[in-house]
């Protein structure tokens, strides 16, 4: 009997069947996907951006970033909002809210003035959208009127905020721009306009390859390329360090966060649970995998929820958030040690390669057994634990205190995958 | 039921790695530290680095690394015995199973072909030095690449049409595509080593009249070497060289039967089987007087044999052959002294070594009790000017060692050479 748990949460006062929402991104743009998604069994969507402007799009407009054979590190996307009508994006909504009642509907909207920003709330209400979101983000719009340069302008997000939120009494989030410094800047500039909610972060400014065929960046449109948004695997650590950074800012705390970068896996969602938010979305994953990602998703989070112990999802919701601390606050009178199990070992020499030129010389390399031997200089960095490629072989262990230093109970990570 | 691969014979045994998934591949490499692999190469190369460079999306730095030392690297990387060298030392089989560095140093090989690359050079100012190699197979090409690299004159003297001896008469096409040899040679014919086709040693070409500094002696194994049995002398009865070369020369036009025993256990024996199944026999049997883990020859060669449905028998050796005028049936006795074994067979073929032809011929050099000529580890002979390797000194042995075999003695020739103060 497969493990069964609850993964119901409520979202701005929404019910939602489990937290999985796709991200208003080219795999949410019409009734069909939306609704293949849906019976895939994603808990709601947050429908493709729709606004009063109409977009022209290039071709290519994708690119991707690898390692070591491993594709989709990263993608680059250079699409902009929906390029179809706009009523017609309503009128997919509404039919998707009549079909699918108990999904979740979130209108993703963008304007370029007040009077488009009141429109299109407005239409959002008339499609019986649950939630609405503004687009703050987009950094590949061709006006400069939209998007993540008017993310930037805490002025601009108060008033467009304000224009949707004096409109309906749809619960407003406010999608966030990573290509900014402080992203708490905006987010409570968001939040002064009436906005319930953040997600964040949308796509990060990017060129992902050079071409030298045509000396360009990639994707390549007619011999020219553009900066626009990264995402995938690659942003999740900026993004899960912007969604702390947010949660964890006086003004801010409370704020329901939606996590958005990278999320791939079951885990990848948790960690932005774990932090405090309380909704995640996908795009990336999706485009390279498909809709049935879900699957894993839900099924993983049950099996993780089931292995700790944890009845619903706000049993662990912000659980990590107190234990990310000021660099100042670390305890630093001890050092961890490695531990080198010599059965384990193959003999690669890897963990003496990288100690040698990437710390501090503290392994020496025994030629004639293949084995490494720590000797004094060890700080306890972990280079070599992180290096090695045998899992189990280097683990943590004495843990050795710095002369001086007052003796504490150490809480340590001992396993790793 | 298994499934029984059919193939044709050119058909190459196994597909090469693409851009990405030769990447995958090096993405395994653990990269080591004074990597074991790199010291398991008798021919000193050294994967570790070609493999780096590889993952470091330098293709063409490791079809470097690969043709500056070993001007037969696109052969030796289908028929090194991987698994016994580069393979077994890998560290990654303590993880789960080595890298595959041959199709890896095969991928980085089609790279130079694919990239046009000239990577082999010779000085500006040649030597005056000339040299004469007997032979155009691994050792010979191997010793005079490296003595034209170094600036002298090398002329290669080969009895057939073209070069290449064994890795073009000998072994399966299935597993060496006569291309890639030809794309070895071209590297040696590139370095302006002259070659004379159609042309033995011996047979009325004396290469001491000849103006020669130096010789070198790479001539292979040639002379047949049928068991002493009764029946040897019927049609059908081959010799492995004889077979393989009637083979390749003949293609789907050689006429050797249905029913085919090879005799050995070796890789020789393994490429005749595969050839006499690729040409169309319809039962193929190896019998070999040992057990397959006494067997010279690679386990992925013999399971290359079984996925074509050749049958394998061990502990049996040849004791009569019988027919009218051709062959009818092979007698084997157990090597247990009880079981015994009758086959009819229209082909058998003894794949059990090869005997040098008359080396007297060719120079008068101290020879062994088989007829091998005897020579140092460094090439060197009785003779102050001549020198040889691979298979004539060695009785039959691996191409990457023929080919070290020719580069040491080329390293010989040198130091000979600029003791004599031949410039």
């Amino acid at each position: 009997m497969a493990v069964k748990k609850d993964l119901s949460i409520k979202y701005l006062g929404i019910e939602c069947e489990n937290p999985f929402f796709l991200s208003s991104s080219p795999v949410g743009g019409n009734y069909e996907m939306v609704a293949k998604a849906y019976e895939a069994g994603w808990g709601g969507v947050f429908f493709k951006t729709v606004g009063v402007f109409v977009a022209d799009e290039c071709s290519p407009r994708f690119d991707q970033t690898n390692k070591e054979g491993l594709p989709w590190l990263g993608f680059k996307n250079m699409e902009q909002i929906s390029d179809k009508p706009t009523e017609l994006n309503f009128e997919n909504m509404m039919k998707l809210k009549r079909d699918y009642p108990d999904k979740v509907m979130v209108a993703t909207i963008m304007g370029s003035s007040d009077e488009e920003w009141r429109a299109l709330a407005k239409m959002c209400e008339q499609a019986g959208a649950d939630l609405i979101e503004g687009n703050f983000s987009c950094p590949q719009m061709t006006s400069h009127a939209m998007g993540a340069d008017v993310g930037t302008d805490p002025e601009l997000v108060t008033a467009y905020s304000k224009a949707v939120t004096e409109t309906t009494k749809i619960p407003f989030i406010a999608k966030m721009t990573p290509n900014i410094t402080n992203i708490e800047i905006p987010a409570i500039a968001a939040i002064e306009g009436g906005a319930a909610g953040i997600s964040a972060i949308n796509t990060v400014k990017s060129i992902t390859n050079i071409d030298f065929e045509n000396m360009t960046g990639m994707p390549v449109v007619n011999g020219k390329s553009s900066i626009s948004g990264y995402s995938g695997a690659a942003i999740k650590p900026i993004a899960l360090r912007f969604a702390a950074q947010m949660l964890q800012h006086e003004k801010l705390k409370n704020v329901e966060i939606s996590g958005v970068g990278g999320i791939e896996t079951w885990r990848d969602a948790a960690e932005f649970l774990a932090l405090g938010c309380r909704n995640v979305q996908v795009t990336t994953a999706i485009m390279q995998y498909g809709y049935r990602i879900v699957e894993d998703l839900k099924s993983g989070m049950m099996h993780f929820m089931d292995e700790r112990g944890y009845g619903k999802l706000d049993d662990f919701i912000g659980a990590a958030l107190p234990n990310m601390i000021p660099a100042e606050d670390l305890n630093r009178d001890f050092q961890i040690l490695p531990d080198f199990n010599e059965k384990k070992c193959i003999g690669c020499g890897r963990c003496y390669v990288s100690c040698f030129d990437g710390a501090h010389q503290a392994i020496d390399w025994d030629e004639k057994r293949r084995k490494p031997k720590l000797n004094d200089h060890c700080v306890g960095c972990h280079l070599c634990l992180n290096v090695c490629p045998v899992q189990g072989c280097i683990t943590p262990g004495e843990i050795k205190w710095k002369e001086g230093r007052q003796k504490t109970e150490v809480a340590l990570k001992r396993n790793y995958d | 039921m298994s499934k029984v691969t059919k193939a044709k014979y050119t058909s190459e045994a196994s597909v090469g790695f693409t851009h990405r998934t030769a990447m995958e591949e090096a993405a395994r490499c653990l990269l080591c530290h004074d990597a074991p692999c790199s010291k398991g190469c008798p021919a000193g190369t050294d994967p570790a680095r070609f493999i780096r460079s590889i993952r470091f999306r330098n293709p063409k730095g490791a079809a470097e690394t690969i043709r500056e030392n070993n001007v037969l690297g696109g052969t030796c990387a289908r028929v090194c015995p991987t698994g016994d060298l580069c393979e077994e030392a890998c560290s990654r089989c303590g993880i789960d199973k080595p890298i595959e560095i041959g199709k890896l140093q095969r991928y980085a090989v089609e790279q130079e072909k694919t990239f046009k690359m000239k990577v082999l050079k010779t000085p500006a100012k040649k030597k005056a030095g000339k040299v004469a190699c007997v032979g155009a197979g691994p050792a010979s090409l191997a010793c005079a690449a490296e003595l034209a690299k170094a600036g002298y004159r090398v002329t290669v003297f080969e009895k057939e049409e073209k070069a290449g001896g064994v890795l073009t008469y000998g072994i399966a096409p299935s597993r060496l595509p006569q291309a890639v040899v030809d794309h070895d040679v071209a590297q040696v014919k590139g370095l302006g080593v002259k070659f004379e086709f159609g042309r033995k040693v011996g047979d009325g070409i004396d290469l001491s009249q000849m103006g020669f500094d130096a010789v070198f002696i790479g001539a292979g194994l040639w002379g047949g070497n049928l068991p002493d049995i009764p029946g040897k002398g019927l049609a059908g009865a081959y010799t492995a060289v004889d077979f393989l070369k009637s083979a390749r020369t003949k293609q789907e036009a050689f006429d050797f039967g249905k029913r085919v025993v090879v005799v050995g256990g070796g890789d020789v024996a393994v490429d005749c089987a595969v050839t006499a199944k690729l040409l169309g026999a319809d039962e193929v049997r190896i019998v070999y007087r040992r057990t397959l883990e006494e067997a010279p020859g690679s386990m992925s060669e013999f399971q290359y044999a079984l996925s074509l449905g050749i049958g394998i028998t061990t502990n049996m050796a040849p004791a009569e052959l019988v027919g009218e005028s051709k062959l009818e049936y092979a007698m084997f006795n157990g090597r247990d002294g009880k079981s015994g074994l009758k086959i009819a067979a229209d082909a058998i073929v003894f794949a059990t070594g090869q005997k040098a032809e008359d080396m007297s011929k060719i120079m008068p050099v101290a020879l062994n009790e088989k007829g091998l000529v005897k020579a140092t580890a460094k090439g060197k002979t009785n003779m102050a000017k001549v020198f040889a390797g691979g298979d004539v000194v060695n009785g039959g042995g691996t191409v990457v060692e023929a080919v070290k075999a020719g580069k040491d003695a080329a390293a010989s020739i040198i130091a000979y050479l600029e003791k004599k103060g031949v410039k």
